[in-house]
């Protein structure tokens, strides 16, 4: 009896600290905040509002979001939203690539990360030139849309008709939205079902960010 | 010379009592707005426009935080002996200094994350720059406090067609990974290099601040 007590007592601690730990107890204001103009249409999809003229972009494209966005729950759809603000040649990207993600629809595909993705050619082409060559295409919007079209294998004619669709001046449209987002904390910002923007620097791994994505699912 | 001497020997005598007079004087409060002015100047001047190295978002908070300094400096100096007007003096140093290490500590965060493969713990470049009190310096100056470059990173970028001096030429290439106290060896960054300088400011500006403290509650008590 003298001995049965503590031990008991002692495995309700165990159990209750390693629940504890699962569920994590992530807090609104330090790991996430709440729009207060939430992504209207964005029921079950997690938004990474991003730019090309952004390190952090790079960094998160290349280490982390190829890792996330596999592990996400059935069902829920990754959207990247270009922000046309930021960047000299932020308005041109954002065509480029909204047409590019219109074209990837049209192919078939699935997933921004496919290796065969134009959007993500374009996307990892443009990163690479700022970034790495520290390119600034200072001859104008025109070298600027050349990069990325070279890379995605789309001709200038291609471009200037695709870019009518109605489609991409509908994803045009929506992208809009990204600024008010982006004004919050930087880029990237990733926003859950439109309303919950994660906080960056509270994320300390790939693992823990998909925890704390898959938790503001259930809100 | 026999100014320096002399200020010496009333250091040494009583260092308390010296540095509460000097507090009094004009000097000191000049030559922290002539330090602050003259950090402001080589960042924008020197580093921006000769070697195109671009500010980014914590930059110019940090150019933010010395203007403050410099402000408090000169209105101290108008006369020092003026209680209010050296209170106003200590008031935006002091915040200008603890504005100063926030902006660099953070900055060094930044740029510690933006070089290595774990780019956690921090948050990158805001959308648009947000000044304490809301003051909107990037739109009444945009050549000193709009951020153009990228946090993190302040490797120069030259300009497509522009001809370099040998001695732009040489800065571009020495600063070419960005600024470090000793390229060579990428030891101490500009944001350490501005907590430094913030740390510093601390411990002259507490001095100042805690010898005229003193000296009043002793003369009181006399």
């Amino acid at each position: 009896m003298g001995f049965k007590l503590p031990r008991s007592l002692a495995k309700g601690l165990a159990l209750s600290l390693l629940v504890a730990t699962a569920s994590f107890g992530f807090t609104e204001g330090t790991d996430y905040v709440k729009l207060e103009k939430p992504i209207a249409n964005a029921d079950k999809t997690l938004i990474k509002v991003f730019s090309y003229d952004c390190p952090f972009c790079y960094k998160y494209d290349k280490a982390v979001t190829p890792v996330i966005v596999p592990k996400l729950p059935e069902g829920v759809t990754f959207r990247p939203f270009h922000l046309k603000t930021k960047g000299k040649y932020g308005e041109t990207a954002s065509q480029l690539f909204a047409t590019l993600l219109v074209k990837d629809q049209d192919n078939g595909l699935k997933s921004a990360f496919d290796e065969k993705s134009q959007f993500k050619k374009a996307k990892m082409a443009y990163y690479n030139a700022y970034h790495d060559k520290k390119e600034r295409w200072d001859a104008g919007a025109e070298s600027f849309l050349e990069t990325g079209l070279k890379a995605s294998g789309l001709s200038k004619a291609e471009f200037d008709t695709a870019k009518e669709d109605p489609r991409v001046k509908a994803l045009l449209a929506e992208w809009e939205q990204s600024y008010e987002v982006a004004k919050v904390q930087g880029v990237p910002a990733f926003v859950v079902n439109g309303k919950y923007l994660i906080k960056t620097a509270s994320i300390t791994s790939p693992d823990g960010m998909v925890e704390l994505i898959k938790e503001l699912l259930t809100k | 010379m026999n100014f320096f001497k002399s200020m010496w020997q009333e250091f040494k005598s009583c260092p308390m009592g010296a540095i509460a007079k000097w507090q009094d004087e004009r000097f000191l409060w000049l030559v922290m707005a002539g330090a602050s002015i003259f950090l402001i100047l080589v960042a924008h001047t020197l580093f921006q426009h000769y070697v195109y190295m671009k500010p980014c978002e914590q930059c110019v908070y940090i150019r933010f935080a010395f203007l403050c300094m410099a402000i408090g400096g000169l209105v101290a100096a108008i006369d020092p002996k003026n209680s209010v007007l050296k209170i106003i003096g200590y008031v935006f140093g002091f915040w200008g200094i603890i504005q100063g290490i926030m902006y660099s500590t953070k900055l060094n965060a930044i740029h510690h994350a933006a070089h290595s493969d774990n780019p956690f713990g921090v948050q990158g470049c805001s959308a648009e720059p947000r000044f304490p009190f809301g003051l909107p310096m990037d739109t009444w100056a945009p050549d000193w406090f709009k951020p153009t470059g990228d946090c993190g990173f302040d490797s120069p970028i030259v300009p497509d067609g522009v001809e370099l001096s040998g001695l732009q030429q040489f800065l571009v290439d020495f600063y070419a990974d960005g600024w470090y106290l000793f390229p060579a060896s990428h030891s101490v960054n500009m944001a350490q290099a501005c907590l430094f300088a913030y740390i510093v400011c601390f411990i002259l500006l507490g001095a100042m601040g805690a010898s005229w403290i003193l000296k009043m509650i002793q003369s009181k008590k006399a």
